[in-house]
C-alpha cells in the first residue's frame, strides 16, 4: 500500500522501518571497498547494536545514512526518505555523534548547541531551556565557558551527546559512544541509552561486545563492508557453534581426567579437559539437552568429584560474534 | 501584506542559513586578518588622502583612494580571506559539527560565500565612504571638481563588483584545490598577469589597471550622459563592441582565426581606456563570478566528508 506525504510516494512497510538500505554500496576512489552490497533494516524503536571489527564499514554506512558521503550503488532510506546531501529531512529527524567528535574549536558549549539549535529551526523559547537543560544532563554546567578547544575527549563526547539530542529526534546515530570515555562516563552513557530507548531508535556502532551486551535489544555484525547478520540479541546467541558447558572442578586434573574418560563412552556427548582442567562438555544434535546434562551431572555425584560451578556457553555473545567472523572468512566465494 | 505566520514560516526556513552566515561572519571577524586589513586599509586610505590633499582634484583623489582595493596589494588580502578549504580537521569538524546536522550543503556553502563577501565589502565600505564624503564636502586648495553622486555610486559598485569576484574566485580555489596555501598562490600567479590574459582575449578594458584608470572618468558621470552621444546610440555601439569581444574570446578559445578588428588598441596606450561601460563590467564580473560560484557548488556538493 502506498500513500503520499508533500508529493512523495511512500510505501506503507518503510513507515514500520527507521532505517532500510538496498545494495548500499561504497568505493573509494575505486579501491577501497567500504560499503559492499548491504541490506540491513531497523524497525522503529529497538536499539540496534551495530557491531564489527574496525575498518568493517560501521562508520562509512552512517555517513552515507546522513548524506556526509554518496553512495556508490544502492540507496539507503531513513523513515521511509532518500538518504543524500540535499537530504535535510532525513538529518531533522537523525541525532549523530560520531566517534572522538570534532567540534568547532573557538565555540563554547552554549554557543555551539545554540547554533545547532537554529540550524533545527528551533524557536529561542524552546532551544535556550533545552540547552540549559541538556548541559546539566551531560555534567557540561561547569564548563560552559570553556572554549571546546579546550575540552577532554570525554568533554568532547558528553558535548555530542548533548549535540545530538538538540532537536529531540526520533533516531539517534551513535558512533562508538563510550570510546575514550572513562568507567563513571561510560555507566552514565549506557545508562542514557537505556532511558532514551524507551521512545527513540537508537542504533549504537561499537565493537565494545559488553556495551551491546548491556543495552541492546537487535544486533547487526558487519564485517569487511557487509552486514553478515542481523536479527535479535536472543538469535545472536544462539548461532553459538555448540552447546557448550563448562564445568569446573574443586580437586585434581588427574580425577577430571578419568571422569572424562568414562563420559566417553556415553551417548550424545563429546568430552575433552582443557588445560586448567575443566571439562568441556559439547552435546551433540537430536539429543535432549536436559537428559544429557542430567546423566553427567547424576555421573559427577556418582565418582565423588566436587562441582565448583557451571558455564553455559550460550551467554557468550563474543563467542557469537567471533563464530560469524570467522564463518564469513570461511566461506570464501560463497560470500 | 505578509501575515505574522507567513513571516515566522519564512523566518524558520532562513533560520539554518542565517545562522551560519552569522556564525561565519563572527568567526572571521575574530581572526587576525581581518582586524589588520582594516587597520591597514584605514591607514593606508588616511594616508592616500592626506599625501595628495592639496594636489588632486575630487575624481582623481578618490580614484587614488579607490586604487588599493582593484590593483594593490588588497586583492591580496581579499583572496585570502576568500580562501575556504574542505579538508583534513577542518572537513571532520564541518561534517561532525554542521553538516550532520539539518542544513543542506548548498545552504551551507552559499552562507559561507556570503559572509566572506559581506565582511570584504562591509571593511571596503565602512573605510572608503566616509573618506569619499570628506573629499566631496571639504573646501580644498584645489580647483573645482563635478564629481557626481550617480558616478561615486557606480564607482564604488565597480569596485565591490571586482572584490566580490576575487572572493568568488579564492572560494572555488579553496574548495577546488582542498588547500589554503596552495590556492593562494595559484591565485597570485592567475591574478598579476591578468592584464596580460585579458589582452589576449581583447577584454583588456576589464583589467583592474584599466577600471582603475577609467574611475575618474566615470565619477564624473550623470545618470543619463555619457559623452555628447544619444542613449541609444550608446547602446547600440555597447552591444557592438560586447558583440565583437565574445566573438573574439570564442575564437581565440576554439582556436579560429578571429575577424579583423578595426583599429585594435595597444594595451594601455593613450587614452583608450579613460572610461567604461557598468553594463558591461557587470557582465564582464557578474558572469565569470556566478560560473565560479556554480562550479564551486557542483564541487562541494559532490565531495564525500
Amino acid at each position: 500500500m502506498c500513500f503520499t506525504i508533500r508529493g512523495r510516494a511512500y510505501r506503507m512497510e518503510d513507515m514500520d522501518l527507521a532505517i532500510q538500505t538496498e545494495n548500499l554500496t561504497k568505493i573509494y576512489g575505486r579501491r577501497l571497498i567500504a560499503v559492499n552490497s548491504m541490506n540491513w533494516e531497523v524497525p522503529k524503536g529497538a536499539v540496534f547494536g551495530l557491531l564489527g571489527p574496525n575498518g568493517a564499514g560501521k562508520t562509512t554506512t552512517l555517513r552515507l545514512l546522513l548524506g556526509l558521503q554518496r553512495p556508490t550503488a544502492g540507496h539507503a532510506k531513513v523513515f521511509g526518505v532518500l538518504c543524500g546531501p540535499s537530504a535535510v529531512g532525513v538529518r531533522s529527524s537523525v541525532g549523530y555523534l560520531p566517534t572522538n567528535p570534532k567540534f568547532p574549536p573557538h565555540l563554547r558549549p552554549i554557543e555551539y548547541l545554540g547554533l545547532l539549535g537554529r540550524l533545527s529551526r528551533l524557536p529561542r523559547e524552546q532551544r535556550e531551556p533545552r540547552i540549559s537543560t541538556l548541559l546539566r544532563a551531560v555534567g557540561l554546567l561547569g564548563a560552559t565557558d570553556q572554549r571546546i578547544g579546550t575540552f577532554s575527549t570525554g568533554m568532547c563526547t558528553r558535548l555530542g551527546i548533548a549535540a545530538s539530542l538538540v532537536a529531540d529526534p526520533p533516531l539517534l546515530l551513535w558512533d562508538e559512544p563510550t570510546a575514550g570515555l572513562d568507567p563513571k562516563a561510560r555507566r552514565f552513557t549506557l545508562d542514557l541509552v537505556r532511558k532514551l530507548g524507551r521512545t527513540k531508535t537508537i542504533v549504537i556502532s561499537t565493537h565494545i561486545l559488553s556495551d551491546i551486551d548491556q543495552v541492546c535489544d537487535h544486533v547487526g555484525v558487519m564485517h569487511e563492508g557487509r552486514m553478515i547478520f542481523t536479527g535479535s540479541m536472543q538469535d545472536m546467541k544462539r548461532r553459538l557453534a555448540s552447546d557448550d558447558f563448562i564445568l569446573d572442578f574443586d580437586g585434581d586434573t588427574e580425577a577430571v581426567e578419568r571422569f572424562a574418560d568414562q563420559l566417553s563412552g556415553f551417548d550424545g556427548v563429546q568430552v575433552r579437559v582443557d588445560a586448567g582442567g575443566r571439562l568441556l562438555l559439547k552435546l551433540t544434535d537430536g539429543h535432549s539437552r536436559a537428559g544429557v546434562l542430567a546423566e553427567v551431572l547424576k555421573q559427577v555425584e556418582g565418582n565423588g568429584l566436587s562441582l565448583d560451578t557451571i558455564h553455559c556457553g550460550l551467554n557468550e555473545t563474543e563467542n557469537a560474534y567471533l563464530q560469524l567472523l570467522q564463518e564469513d572468512e570461511a566461506h570464501g566465494f560463497g560470500r | 501584506m505578509v501575515s505574522a505566520v507567513e513571516e515566522s514560516t519564512l523566518g524558520s526556513r532562513m533560520m539554518p542559513f542565517g545562522s551560519i552566515l552569522g556564525h561565519d561572519l563572527r568567526g572571521l571577524w575574530s581572526g587576525w586578518l581581518v582586524r589588520l586589513w582594516l587597520a591597514g586599509t584605514v591607514i593606508l586610505t588616511f594616508l592616500l588622502t592626506v599625501g595628495n590633499w592639496g594636489q588632486f582634484r575630487d575624481g582623481p583623489l578618490i580614484a587614488s583612494v579607490l586604487f588599493p582595493y582593484l590593483v594593490f596589494p588588497w586583492f591580496f588580502v581579499v583572496v585570502v580571506l576568500g580562501v575556504q578549504t574542505v579538508s583534513g580537521s577542518q572537513a571532520e569538524a564541518l561534517a561532525d559539527g554542521i553538516l550532520s546536522r539539518p542544513i543542506g550543503r548548498l545552504e551551507y556553502l552559499f552562507a559561507t560565500w556570503l559572509a566572506r563577501v559581506v565582511l570584504v565589502l562591509g571593511v571596503f565600505l565602512v573605510v572608503v565612504v566616509p573618506f569619499i564624503v570628506v573629499i566631496v564636502l571639504a573646501k580644498r586648495p584645489v580647483p573645482e571638481d563635478h564629481v557626481t553622486v550617480f558616478g561615486v555610486l557606480s564607482a564604488l559598485f565597480v569596485v565591490a563588483l571586482v572584490l566580490t569576484f576575487l572572493v568568488t574566485l579564492g572560494f572555488l580555489a579553496g574548495i577546488v584545490l582542498h588547500r589554503a596555501m596552495l590556492a593562494v598562490v595559484v591565485l597570485v600567479f592567475v591574478w598579476y598577469p591578468i592584464g596580460l590574459i585579458l589582452n589576449t582575449f581583447s577584454l583588456e578594458e576589464f583589467s583592474p589597471i584599466s577600471l582603475s584608470r577609467a574611475i575618474t572618468t566615470q565619477l564624473r558621470q550623470s545618470l543619463h550622459a555619457s559623452g555628447d552621444a544619444e542613449p541609444d546610440q550608446v547602446a547600440i555601439q555597447e552591444a557592438e563592441d560586447l558583440s565583437r569581444q565574445v566573438d573574439h574570446f570564442l575564437s581565440v578559445f576554439s582556436g579560429a582565426k578571429p575577424a579583423p578588428k578595426p583599429g585594435k588598441p595597444q594595451f594601455f596606450e593613450g587614452r583608450q581606456f579613460d572610461d567604461f561601460s557598468v553594463f558591461r563590467v557587470l557582465l564582464g564580473y557578474g558572469l565569470p563570478s556566478l560560473i565560479a560560484l556554480g562550479i564551486t557548488a557542483a564541487c562541494f556538493y559532490r565531495r564525500d566528508l
